[in-house]
């Protein structure tokens, strides 16, 4: 399969400013591919932000999830690029907090950048991920295996994906292949931008480079579910990439 | 005992609606077509009112939560909902964006606000209406079965913290209906004998919601499919897969 020659890939990876997306695509653009990464901030210079010239950064804010699909597949065009090898939606924002005390707006939100914009991505970009027969890869969270009263709305869109993944990959079987991997709780600024310090539980949580490994782990094995625990995460630390591969 | 039911025009809201009417509850009927609700309006007097709400509009969902200040109620069933099937990639994103409004936005937002308004009766009780699909997958239905994932996800989720507020929690995953909406999306030339009448499933519903049952898999084939669901849920998707999206005409949104 094409996928697994030794070339430059073509990769595409939203929320890439920060946190699990940034380390991932800085961690493929070191082994020799091209990313286009998008997020939510404007970046002033791609090369001095993301420190390497593989990186292509565009603006798109899932929070209009119309508009960021749209945003991309004409930078898509105007990059050239006529297949995708990898994508992996990975932008999302949480809230946390009892759930009758979640606004209306927030819940909107979450809805919108979690789980509407990729369902709209993964549209757009089916025609190059076909021409490719590549991998769609969607960021869950692990919060899914029980029930969150503290972070009700982003658990349902993490669940939704989850669903998504388990029907879209039976419809998509033998054109490209559909997976969802679920991290979980990753020392990123993901919770003190949803409204909390977890203080020095943050010292608990799993460190965002052992996360992206194990996520680069099973991309390369074509595992269609994969909960990131930490012992998954320990023991892909001892794996060995070739250059040039995904 | 006061219940408040959403997309209660046809199918099964309908048929919960009329089931609650006729145990002497009063009900506040909620639907986009609020023309097809007037019979049961003029049937059962003051006991129904009907109210407009356009599930898929936040500011339409959030003035039905203005009409019914001060109501406590003892009973909620957040039924509306919508389906999209055929190719994932034949939906047009529109089509999405409402289906996840009416399936998944408007029942965290009604739920959520039920709450925090202190419009529960004590015990009272909020109903999700999830889908069979969550056991099963849906290839050719693969955002509709997302959304009702996400929907039995939240309400997993609520359990908890809406107990220590008194509000209990009851999720279904019925399978198919008899109603127009499964006409409408259920493959050519299938047949309606196994699909339940949306009467005896909204009378398995209410009996259930006056027990303390969590989920709730109505009826023996959904029980069956739930534990195939979960004991082989690989092959369970693909027999979705060969049963439904393999025989599907084209694209109904
Ligand atoms: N951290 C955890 O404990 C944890 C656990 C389980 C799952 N996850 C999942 O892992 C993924 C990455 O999380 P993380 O910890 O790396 O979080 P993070 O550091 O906050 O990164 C999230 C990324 O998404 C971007 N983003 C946020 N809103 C956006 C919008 N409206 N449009 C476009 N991009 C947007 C962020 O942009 P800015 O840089 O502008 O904020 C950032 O680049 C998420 O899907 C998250 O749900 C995280």
């Amino acid at each position: 399969m094409g996928r697994n020659q030794r070339r430059s890939h073509n990769i595409l990876i939203t929320g890439a400013t920060d946190g699990i997306g940034l380390l991932l695509a800085k961690a493929y653009a070191a082994r020799g591919h091209q990313i286009l990464a998008t997020g939510r901030r404007s970046v002033a210079d791609d090369e001095a932000f993301f420190g390497t010239p593989s990186i292509t950064y565009v603006t798109a804010d899932q929070s209009d999830p119309e508009h960021a699909a749209q945003t991309i597949t004409s930078t898509l065009s105007e990059l050239g690029w006529k297949e995708l090898d990898l994508v992996v939606l990975n932008g999302a924002v949480g809230w946390v907090g009892p759930p009758e005390e979640e606004s209306t707006g927030k819940i909107s939100e979450q809805i919108d950048i979690n789980f509407k914009a990729p369902v709209h991505f993964a549209l757009a970009l089916s025609p190059l991920l076909f021409q490719a027969k590549g991998r769609l890869v969607f960021i869950g969270s692990s919060a899914i295996t029980k029930g969150r009263g503290g972070f009700a709305t982003y658990c349902a869109t993490k669940a939704a994906l989850d669903g998504l993944v388990r029907s879209l990959a039976e419809e998509w079987r033998g054109r490209a292949s559909v997976s969802i991997l679920h991290p979980g709780p990753t020392r990123t600024e993901m919770l003190r931008k949803a409204g909390v310090d977890p203080g020095w539980k943050r010292l608990l949580f799993t460190a965002p480079k052992r996360v992206v490994k194990a996520i680069q782990v099973s991309i390369r094995r074509g595992e269609q579910r994969r909960i990131l625990s930490r012992f998954f995460c320990f023991r892909c630390r001892f794996t060995w990439f070739q250059e040039g591969r995904l | 005992m006061k219940a408040l039911v959403t997309g209660a025009a046809k199918g099964l809201g309908r048929a919960l609606t009329e089931e609650l009417l006729q145990r002497g509850y009063e009900v506040i009927a909620a639907d986009v077509e609020t023309e097809r609700l007037e019979d049961l309006g003029i049937a059962h007097g003051g006991a129904c009112s009907i109210r407009f709400a356009d599930m898929s509009n936040t500011s339409s969902v959030l003035r039905l939560l203005d009409s019914v200040d001060g109501v406590k109620f003892d009973l909620v069933v957040l039924n509306a909902g919508v389906s999209a099937t055929g190719k994932f990639e034949e939906i047009p994103t529109f089509a999405y964006d409402k289906l996840i409004d009416i399936n998944l936005r408007a029942p965290i937002v009604l739920a959520s606000s039920l709450v925090r308004l202190q419009a529960m009766a004590k015990g009272g009780k909020i109903v999700f209406v999830s889908s069979l699909s969550h056991a099963m997958g849906y290839p050719g239905a693969s955002v509709y079965s997302a959304s009702k994932d996400g929907l039995a996800q939240y309400a997993k989720s609520v359990r908890k913290p809406f107990k220590k507020a008194g509000v209990r929690v009851l999720t279904v995953f019925p399978g198919p209906m008899v109603t127009e909406q499964a006409e409408k999306h259920a493959p050519p030339g299938s047949s309606a004998e196994k699909r339940m009448a949306p009467e005896k499933m909204a009378r398995i519903i209410l009996a259930a919601s006056r027990r303390r049952s969590r989920e709730l898999y109505p009826g023996y084939r959904a029980y069956a499919a739930m534990l195939l669901g979960k004991t082989f849920p690989t092959l369970a998707t693909r027999l979705m897969r060969k049963g439904i999206f393999d025989k599907l005409d084209g694209p109904v949104y």
